[in-house]
């Protein structure tokens, strides 16, 4: 319903930019005041790191629009783009975006002004997504890196151990069931970045591709045994009623997590954050745990979401809006401090993340739990993995596959087949020469 | 005080066909006479019409003859994207879905619509006038708030409806299964929709001249015959312009979908064609796609609604 509210706002918002006064929405400056840059972001208390940024930079003003979050954010900014005007000269786009907005031709090169000077600055693995070679598409802000939150309290309870492979996890979820018939180890969540989250830790790595050296060629591998086995594990543990159907971020799903129903939760960086506010009877009986193992022993891991930076290419001063898309937060600690403090941000700046006011940092959510101990290393651990040019579509087969094995009309074993086989028609018919 | 030969109704609104050929002849003859002033009424409408229906119907038309896909760009294709459209099996399926939706759901509302008008009409009190407002008042809502309301009202945590059987000890129900769905949307549509079409119904009687009743009455019809043999017909009219409304907008079903996805994973990107033809455009950037599926559909209501229309003359044709 909030999400209501602010589209009503926006529409009445961007309704009077387009009647009243071009210039005051977005203009370049012409005389001796600062430059305009204006940027669309969803970050929580981003209102303060705006005025933080604008407060140090005295020849760059940032006006910042809150342009909805996730699918509402990338329908207007794709619109814009599609019509050649419109959008903002700097607008955050999650990872798994990037190469579709490269493809849009929507992203600036921030290698141009200066941007591969912060090579060094971030997480490899991000700035890997980030980039293409010399090409420096957007500037990384925060990650996903996952890990397995629990209700210590009832695992202690019960004396269930916390399960460190895949296998124990679903002899948990036995347990879990026998003890409260209600109760389910987590739920399914109907979110194609969760799963595909979960593929990564897995080690599957089910798309390649590179703008650079073959834009029409994509690499779509979605059958691979590293792929299906989670399929495979998540798919039994809902046909036996272990694993509840919710989709994440509803108000079902958050009851579901405060009153005892899901004893897990396979989460990100970015986690904590959004249930402290939101989980207010089971705070503080929540601890993190490191993510179960396919082969015990070992150290996979895998991320689930983050965003960036980017500068689009109707920016009228690409040089002034790449200093805004590095430098609002970037190295900038009064920024961090709102990001880490109060957005609960999972910092990608290496700096940042080695801190000990970060890694040492206990949260009253997990019971004192210094959960940035088990986030650092599992983003430090993050290799390479790429996106399609076309996640979206992506996403929707996977939602759309997994919905059906859920109601019964498709056995969970063919959810990875049918997506691979729809997504390779998709990528054919939009002109790509499809590899495995 | 007129006496009808039959309990039937005269159809009151049928013009007599005769006048209006000549009038119009009249007319024509001093079509070159007419003042400036006419044109400059018609003007302001004019120009909406043509800014906002005429040019982006055409521009859609337009993108709709090239195809853009992601690696090549854009080239022109021309009926690529129709053959496309009806060939795809995801807009065929969410095609047929909304047609069964429509089957099932426009027959219960309007008949729901239909008793209510009639009742109405038969009581004269102050409820009667408390209850054509309560009526009403869904269409009021938003359609988007509409939705997310009987999102919450169907949940499971937040939602009165859903444990109802475990009261007798029964299962609680699922109202976003692959079952339940299109019943759950089934319902909010006619929630918010059958309070308008009542009280457009209930105009309709407005207009019926009450002498009809009371000859009716004096033939010794019943209540419940005068509302079933005089009332119906008599705005027969009526009832298909709400029939027609309703398919026409069973065919663009967009809103309620839309928003109950996010509680329903079951509502896939093709869920009904206009879904679809939205995704197609907002989250995979083919607007030329988009736009030839939106000619499709738009056609197909067309055809459907022209259908419609046809047979109801037909029908009311031969009778006469």
């Amino acid at each position: 319903m909030l999400g209501t509210t602010w589209l009503a706002k926006l529409r009445g918002g961007l309704a009077a930019c387009g009647l009243l006064a071009v210039a005051a929405c977005g203009g370049a400056s012409s005389d001796d005041g600062p430059v305009t840059v204006s940027v669309w972001a969803w970050y929580p208390e981003f209102k303060g790191v705006v005025e933080a940024f604008n407060a140090s930079h005295p020849d760059i003003k940032v006006e910042w629009t809150n342009a909805g979050t996730g699918a509402d954010h990338y329908a207007k900014l794709k619109t814009a783009i599609t019509a050649g005007k419109g959008a903002p000269d700097v607008a955050m786009v999650e990872f798994q975006q990037i190469p579709t907005f490269i493809i849009l031709d929507a992203l600036a090169d921030m290698g141009e002004h200066g941007a591969n000077e912060d090579k060094g600055l971030y997480a490899d693995w991000a700035w890997e997504q980030a980039t293409d070679g010399e090409k420096v598409y957007a500037i990384p802000v925060d990650g996903g890196p996952m890990a397995l939150m629990y209700r210590k309290d009832l695992f202690d309870q019960h004396g269930i151990p916390v399960p460190t492979t895949w296998a124990e996890y679903a002899e948990a979820a036995v347990k879990i069931k026998a003890i409260d018939p209600n109760a389910h180890i987590a739920s399914f969540g109907s979110d194609g970045g969760w799963l595909n989250g979960l593929m990564w830790q897995s080690g599957c790595r089910p798309y390649g591709y590179s703008h650079t050296t073959a834009k029409d060629q994509v690499k779509i591998n979605l059958t691979a045994p590293e792929c299906e086995r989670v399929v495979d594990l998540v798919g039994d543990l809902v046909d036996k009623g272990l694993m509840a159907k919710d989709p994440f971020f509803t108000a079902d799903a958050t009851a579901a997590l405060d009153s005892g129903k899901y004893w897990t939760w396979a989460a990100a960086g970015w986690t904590p954050g959004y249930l402290a506010g939101s989980l207010k009877n089971t705070a503080g009986k929540w601890a993190v745990a490191p993510m179960p193992q396919w082969t015990a022993g070992a150290d996979e891991q895998g991320d689930w979401g983050g965003s960036t930076f980017t500068v689009t290419k109707q920016a009228k001063n690409p040089k002034a809006a790449t200093t805004v898309a590095r430098e609002l937060f970037g190295k900038s600690d009064a920024a961090w401090q709102i990001g880490l403090d109060k957005a609960f941000l999972y910092p990608l700046v290496k700096d940042v993340a080695a801190d000990p006011a970060f890694t040492g940092k206990a949260y009253d959510f997990f019971n004192g739990q210094k959960v940035n101990e088990i986030f650092v290393p599992v983003s430090e651990k993050l290799g390479d993995f790429q996106f399609t040019p076309f996640q979206d579509f992506v996403y929707s087969e996977l939602n759309d596959r997994s919905a059906e094995a859920m109601s019964g009309s498709r056995p969970w074993s063919t959810v990875l087949e049918q997506t691979q086989e729809n997504v390779v028609a998709y990528a054919e018919q939009q002109g790509f020469k499809v590899g495995k | 005080m007129t006496r009808s030969p039959s309990i039937t109704a005269p159809e009151a609104d049928d013009p007599p066909a005769a006048p209006v050929e000549s009038s119009a002849r009249r007319r024509s003859r001093r079509v070159t006479a007419r003042p400036v002033a006419g044109m400059l009424f018609v003007l302001p409408f004019f120009l909406v019409v043509v800014a906002f229906l005429i040019v982006p119907l055409g521009y859609a038309f337009w993108l709709s003859l090239s195809s853009k896909s992601l690696a090549v760009g854009t080239r022109f294709s021309g009926i690529d994207n129709y053959v496309r459209a009806f060939t795809d099996p995801l807009l065929l399926d969410g095609l047929l879905r909304v047609v069964l939706f429509g089957l099932v759901q426009i027959p219960v509302m309007l008949g729901i619509a239909l008793a209510g008008a009639l009742t109405l009409d038969a009581v004269t009190t102050k409820f009667a006038l408390a209850f054509r407002l309560v009526a009403f008042m869904p269409y009021a809502v938003p359609a988007v708030v509409g939705a997310l309301m009987w999102g919450f009202l169907y949940s499971r945590t937040f939602g009165p409806f859903a444990d109802l059987p475990t009261l007798v000890g029964g299962e609680p129900i699922d109202f976003f299964s692959v079952s339940l769905l299109l019943v759950s949307l089934g319902n909010i549509v006619t929630w918010a929709w059958t309070g308008y079409n009542m009280i457009i119904l209930y105009s309709a009687l407005q207009g019926v001249p009450r002498e009809m009743y009371e000859a009716a009455m004096i033939d010794g019809a019943s209540p419940v015959q005068i509302a079933l043999r005089v009332k119906v017909p008599a705005i027969k009219q009526a009832i298909s312009l709400a029939a027609i409304f309703t398919v026409i907008g069973t065919m663009q079903f967009f809103t309620e979908p839309q928003i109950m996805a996010r509680f329903a994973p079951q509502i896939s990107a093709g869920y009904t064609p206009n879904l679809y033809a939205y995704n197609q455009a907002f989250a995979y950037s083919d607007f030329h796609y988009s736009a030839a599926i939106s000619f499709a559909l738009g056609f197909l209501v067309f055809v459907v609604a022209y259908v419609f229309v046809f047979v109801n003359n037909r029908r009311r044709g031969k009778r006469a």
